[in-house]
C-alpha cells in the first residue's frame, strides 16, 4: 500500500512537471513580442549554429505544406542551413504562430505565414498584443489566387448570371469555403460586398466542398484556385472566376472578378517571418537565402506544377504588404462584423 | 486495355520498382507498430525523397507505407494492447485478449491474413468498379455522412463489456472531449482557456496511447511492488506465429468478403477512414460472433479487413475525382502532383498504362506485406517473452515519444498523463475505454456534418428523411441501439412458440 502511494505520488510528480513544462511557453512570449528594437549588441553572430525550425501552419500533404517543405529542402541542400519543418496545426494558424512568437527572437524558430496572421488575429484567436507588429517579415514568397466555381449544369454559367441570380434569390444561394473567418470566407464576402448581394456560406474544407458540389449538396464553392484547377481541366465544374490581378496561368480562359467588373483582387501570400527582435544581420542571412531558393528554376516549376504564383520579396518590402494586407483584411472583417481587435 | 495492361506491366514490373515497393511496405509496418508514429508521419517524412526518382517508383513507396501501415498497427494493439495507429483501436479488444491466452502469435497472424485479404480484395474493386464507387461516395453529403458516422457510434452498442449505462458515459466523456478547441463552424474557441496548444484540440493519438498504455502499465508496476517475489507467468516458448489454419480461414471467408466490401465502400467516402470502418467491422464480427470481445479471431479479423481494405477506397476517390478521401491520401495526391499527374476524371485517359502500372504495384504490395510480416511476425512475437515489467518500463518511454511525435507539442504528453490516470480509475471501476476512444474519434467529424447539415437545411431537421441513403442509416443506428432491449424480447417470442 506505502509503494502504492510511492508511485502515484512520482506519477502525479512527472505530471505537474510536464504541465510545468507546458505553461512556460507562453510565458516567454512577453518580453520578445513587446521590445522590438532589441539591438544585435554583438557585431559578429555566429549563425547559424545549429538546424532551424520551421513551423508549418497547417495538416502534411496539404498544397502550402508541401510547397514549404520543397522551400526548405532547397535551402538545406543548396544553401547549407539546415532547416527542420514542423506542422504546428490548428486554431487556424494560431497555435503556430503563438508557438513561435514564445520562442527567442534568434532566427532559429521561423514561421511559414501568410494571409492567417491576420485572419486570426483580427478574429481574436490570438492575445492582443500578437497582431501583425509582433512578427519581422524575412522574405514573401508567394501568392495564391482563390475562384469561384460552380456545377456543370447550374442555371448561371458566367458570374454575371451568377450575381443575376443571387439578386433574385437572396440568402439561398450556398457557397462552400473554409469557415467564417478564413481566407475563402473573406473573398466570398468581398464579392456579396462588391457585388451587393447575399449568400449562405457553408463551412466546409476543400475536399468535403468539391465533393459536396459534384454532388449537388452545395451550389458554389469559393476555393483556392489550385483545389478547383483539376475539376475545371475535367469538365466536372465550371469556374466563375478567379480572384486576382491577372488571369491565371493553368486557367487562362476564365476571367478575374476584377475585369468582370467587381473589385475584388484580395490575394492569399505566404512568406517566412520571424518573432520581432530578431537581429537585423539574422534576418538579412535568412532572407538572402530564402530569396535564393524562391528565384531558383527548380522551386519555379515545382511551385508552377501547383498552380502557385512564386512573388519573391525581401524583408522591407514583405514588411510592408503585410502591413497593407493586414489593414485589408481588417476593414473587410469590420464590414463583416467578425473584428473582436 | 490488353495493350495498356501489356504497358502496365513492363512499367510495374523493374527491379528499380520492386525495391521501392519493399522499402514503403517495411516502412509502413514499423512506423505504424510504434504508437505514436503513424503511416502518414512517414508518408510525409519520405515525401521530400521521392523528388528524385522516377513518378512511378515515388507512388509506390507511398502506397507500400500505406498499405503496410494499415497492417502494422495490429502488430501493437495485439502484443501490447496500444494500438499503432487509431484505426487499429478496434483490434486491440479481442487481440490483446488472446496474447494474454498465450494466442498472441494466432492473433497477428490472423491480423496479417485478414489485413491482407482487406487489401487485396478492396484493390479488385478498384479495378473493376471504380467509376460506380466513386458515384456512392458522391452522394454522401453532409446529412449522410452525419448518419454514417451516427451508425459508426451507435457500434457503442457492442463495445459496452456487459455494463450499457458506463459504456454511454465513457462515450459521451469521449464527445465531450472533442468540444475542445476551434469551434467548426463559426472558427471560435471554445474551453480553450486562451491556452494556445488547447486551440487544437484534445488530440487522438496522446488520448489513445494514454487510455491503452497506462492502465496495464500502472496496474503491472503495482502488482510488482506489492508481493516482493513477482513471478512472470513463464509462457515462453508457447507462443508462435501461426496464419489461421484451413477451417478458420472457411469460418472467416464469408465475412472477410462483406467487411472488405464495406471498408472500401467507407474509404472511398471523404471523411469515412480507417477508425469508422474498423469499428464497423467490429460491430459485424459482434453481431455474427456474440462471444467477441472474450478473444475470438473474428474480433482482429474483421477490423483488421475492413481497415485495410479502406486503401483501395482511398484511392478509388483520389484516381477518378482527385479528391483525397483522408490524410494518407492528401499526401499520395501531393506525390501524384510533384511528378506531374494530376489524379482526376481525365487520368485514365491520359495516363492509362501508368495507372494500370499503379493497380499492378498496389497487389504486389499487398503479397509483400505477407512476406515482411510472416518472417517479422516471428521476431515481433518475441516481445511477449521478454519479462513484462522489462517492458512496460520500456513502452512508457515509448508513450513519451509517442506523444509528442504527432504535433511536436509538450501539452500532448500532459494530455496523455492526464488521460491515462483517467483511464486507470476507469478501469477500476469497471467503465470500458474503447467507446471513450470511439467517442473521440468520430465526435469532430458527428458534430461538424450535423452543424453543416443543418445550415444546409435551414436549420429544419428533415434533413434525416431527405435521402435513401439518410434514412437507411438511420434505421441502421436505431436497429444497433435497440439491439439490446429488442433481442431478448424477440427470443422470448420465438421461445415462447416453441
Amino acid at each position: 500500500m506505502k509503494n502504492q502511494k510511492g508511485f502515484v505520488f512520482c506519477l502525479t510528480l512527472l505530471l505537474v512537471l510536464s504541465l510545468l513544462a507546458a505553461c512556460s511557453q507562453p510565458a516567454a512570449t512577453a518580453p520578445a513580442s513587446t521590445d522590438p528594437a532589441a539591438p544585435a549588441s554583438s557585431p559578429q553572430i555566429a549563425y547559424p549554429e545549429k538546424p532551424k525550425d520551421l513551423t508549418i501552419l497547417f495538416g502534411a500533404g496539404s498544397a502550402s505544406d508541401v510547397v514549404a517543405r520543397r522551400l526548405t529542402d532547397l535551402v538545406t541542400k543548396d544553401i547549407g542551413q539546415t532547416i527542420v519543418a514542423n506542422n504546428r496545426v490548428g486554431g487556424g494558424g494560431a497555435v503556430g504562430y503563438q508557438h513561435v512568437l514564445s520562442t527567442d527572437p534568434d532566427g532559429y524558430n521561423i514561421v511559414w505565414n501568410s494571409t492567417s496572421i491576420s485572419t486570426t488575429y483580427h478574429q481574436g484567436n490570438m492575445p492582443a498584443d500578437q497582431g501583425i507588429e509582433a512578427f519581422a517579415g524575412i522574405a514573401n514568397i508567394t501568392l495564391e489566387s482563390a475562384a469561384l466555381a460552380v456545377g456543370p449544369d447550374a442555371p448561371y454559367q458566367t458570374i454575371a448570371e451568377f450575381v443575376a441570380y443571387c439578386q433574385e434569390h437572396p440568402g439561398e444561394v450556398t457557397v462552400a469555403n473554409s469557415g467564417i473567418g478564413s481566407f475563402n470566407h473573406l473573398v466570398a464576402a468581398a464579392l456579396e460586398n462588391a457585388a451587393g448581394i447575399s449568400v449562405k456560406h457553408i463551412p466546409m474544407d476543400a475536399k468535403q466542398s468539391t465533393t459536396a458540389l459534384l454532388g449537388g449538396q452545395v451550389d458554389a464553392i469559393c476555393n483556392m484556385t489550385f483545389d478547383i484547377v483539376q475539376q475545371e481541366q475535367a469538365g466536372q465544374i465550371k469556374t466563375l472566376a478567379v480572384v486576382s490581378e491577372e488571369r491565371h496561368a493553368l486557367l487562362p480562359e476564365v476571367p478575374t472578378l476584377k475585369e468582370s467588373g467587381y473589385d475584388v483582387t484580395i490575394m492569399m501570400y505566404r512568406g517566412i517571418a520571424a518573432p520581432k527582435g530578431t537581429p537585423a544581420e539574422v534576418i538579412s542571412k535568412l532572407e538572402t537565402a530564402f530569396l535564393a531558393a524562391a528565384n531558383s528554376e527548380d522551386f519555379q516549376s515545382f511551385a508552377a506544377q501547383y498552380g502557385v504564383e512564386v512573388k519573391p520579396m525581401g524583408a522591407a518590402e514583405f514588411d510592408l504588404y503585410m502591413a497593407e494586407q493586414d489593414q485589408e483584411v481588417a476593414d473587410l472583417m469590420e464590414t463583416l462584423g467578425i473584428k473582436t481587435q | 486495355m490488353l495493350e495498356q495492361l501489356g504497358q502496365a506491366l513492363t512499367i510495374a514490373i523493374t527491379a528499380e520498382n520492386f525495391f521501392f515497393m519493399a522499402i514503403g511496405t517495411v516502412l509502413g509496418i514499423v512506423f505504424a507498430a510504434i504508437p505514436g508514429l503513424t503511416f502518414s508521419t512517414a508518408l510525409i517524412l519520405f515525401l521530400p525523397m521521392t523528388f528524385g526518382i522516377t513518378p512511378i517508383a515515388a507512388i509506390s513507396v507511398m502506397l507500400g507505407i500505406f498499405c503496410g501501415g494499415m497492417t502494422g498497427g495490429s502488430i501493437s494493439a495485439v502484443l501490447l494492447g496500444i494500438p499503432g495507429t487509431p484505426s487499429a483501436a478496434a483490434t486491440v479488444i479481442d487481440g490483446f485478449v488472446l496474447a494474454k491466452n498465450g494466442q498472441g502469435g494466432k492473433a497477428l497472424g490472423t491480423a496479417v491474413y485478414a489485413s491482407v485479404f482487406g487489401g487485396i480484395v478492396s484493390v479488385l474493386i478498384m479495378i473493376c468498379v471504380a467509376p460506380l464507387i466513386a458515384k456512392v461516395a458522391l452522394t454522401f453529403g453532409p446529412a449522410e455522412l452525419f448518419m454514417l458516422v451516427l451508425f459508426g457510434l451507435s457500434t457503442v452498442v457492442g463495445l459496452s463489456e456487459g455494463n450499457m449505462l458506463k459504456a454511454l458515459i465513457a462515450c459521451l466523456m469521449g464527445l465531450l472531449f472533442t468540444t475542445v478547441g476551434m469551434d467548426p463552424v463559426v472558427g471560435l474557441q471554445r474551453f480553450t482557456f486562451h491556452f494556445a496548444p488547447l486551440m487544437s484540440g484534445i488530440g487522438i493519438m496522446p488520448v489513445m496511447i494514454g487510455a491503452f498504455a497506462f492502465p496495464e502499465i500502472i496496474n503491472t508496476f503495482l502488482e510488482y511492488k506489492k508481493d516482493k517475489g513477482y513471478k512472470e507467468k513463464n509462457i515462453e516458448s508457447s507462443v508462435k506465429a501461426a496464419f489461421p489454419d484451413n477451417k478458420e480461414k472457411k469460418r472467416l471467408l464469408p465475412l472477410n468478403i462483406e467487411a472488405s466490401l464495406m471498408g472500401t465502400v467507407i474509404g472511398a467516402i471523404p471523411g469515412g477512414g480507417g477508425p469508422v470502418a474498423a469499428f464497423l467491422g467490429y460491430s459485424l464480427a459482434k453481431s455474427k460472433n456474440p462471444r467477441c470481445g472474450s478473444g475470438e479471431l473474428e474480433g482482429v479479423a474483421w477490423p483488421e479487413t475492413a481497415n485495410n481494405a479502406v486503401t483501395g477506397g482511398a484511392m478509388i476517390t483520389l484516381l477518378t475525382l482527385g479528391i483525397p478521401a483522408d490524410s494518407a491520401a492528401a499526401i499520395i495526391l501531393g506525390v501524384f502532383l510533384i511528378h506531374g499527374v494530376v489524379p482526376g476524371p481525365m487520368l485514365f485517359q491520359d495516363n492509362g498504362p501508368m495507372i494500370y502500372a499503379l493497380f499492378i504495384s498496389m497487389l504486389i504490395i499487398n503479397v509483400m506485406v505477407l512476406v515482411f510480416q510472416f518472417f517479422g511476425m516471428k521476431l515481433f512475437v518475441k516481445v511477449l517473452n521478454l519479462p513484462k515489467i522489462n517492458l512496460l518500463a520500456v513502452i512508457l518511454s515509448v508513450t513519451v515519444v509517442g506523444a509528442y511525435a504527432t504535433h511536436v507539442s509538450f501539452t500532448d504528453i500532459t494530455i496523455m498523463f492526464l488521460i491515462g490516470l483517467l483511464a486507470w480509475f476507469m478501469k477500476r471501476h469497471q467503465f470500458p475505454v474503447i467507446p471513450l476512444i470511439l467517442g473521440l474519434v468520430l465526435g469532430g467529424e458527428i458534430e461538424r456534418n450535423l452543424r453543416i447539415a443543418l445550415l444546409l437545411s435551414g436549420g429544419s431537421l428533415n434533413f434525416f428523411l431527405h435521402s435513401v441513403v439518410s434514412v437507411l442509416f438511420l434505421a441502421l443506428s436505431l436497429l444497433m441501439l435497440l439491439s439490446p432491449i429488442l433481442k431478448p424480447q424477440i427470443a422470448r417470442l420465438f421461445g415462447g412458440k416453441k
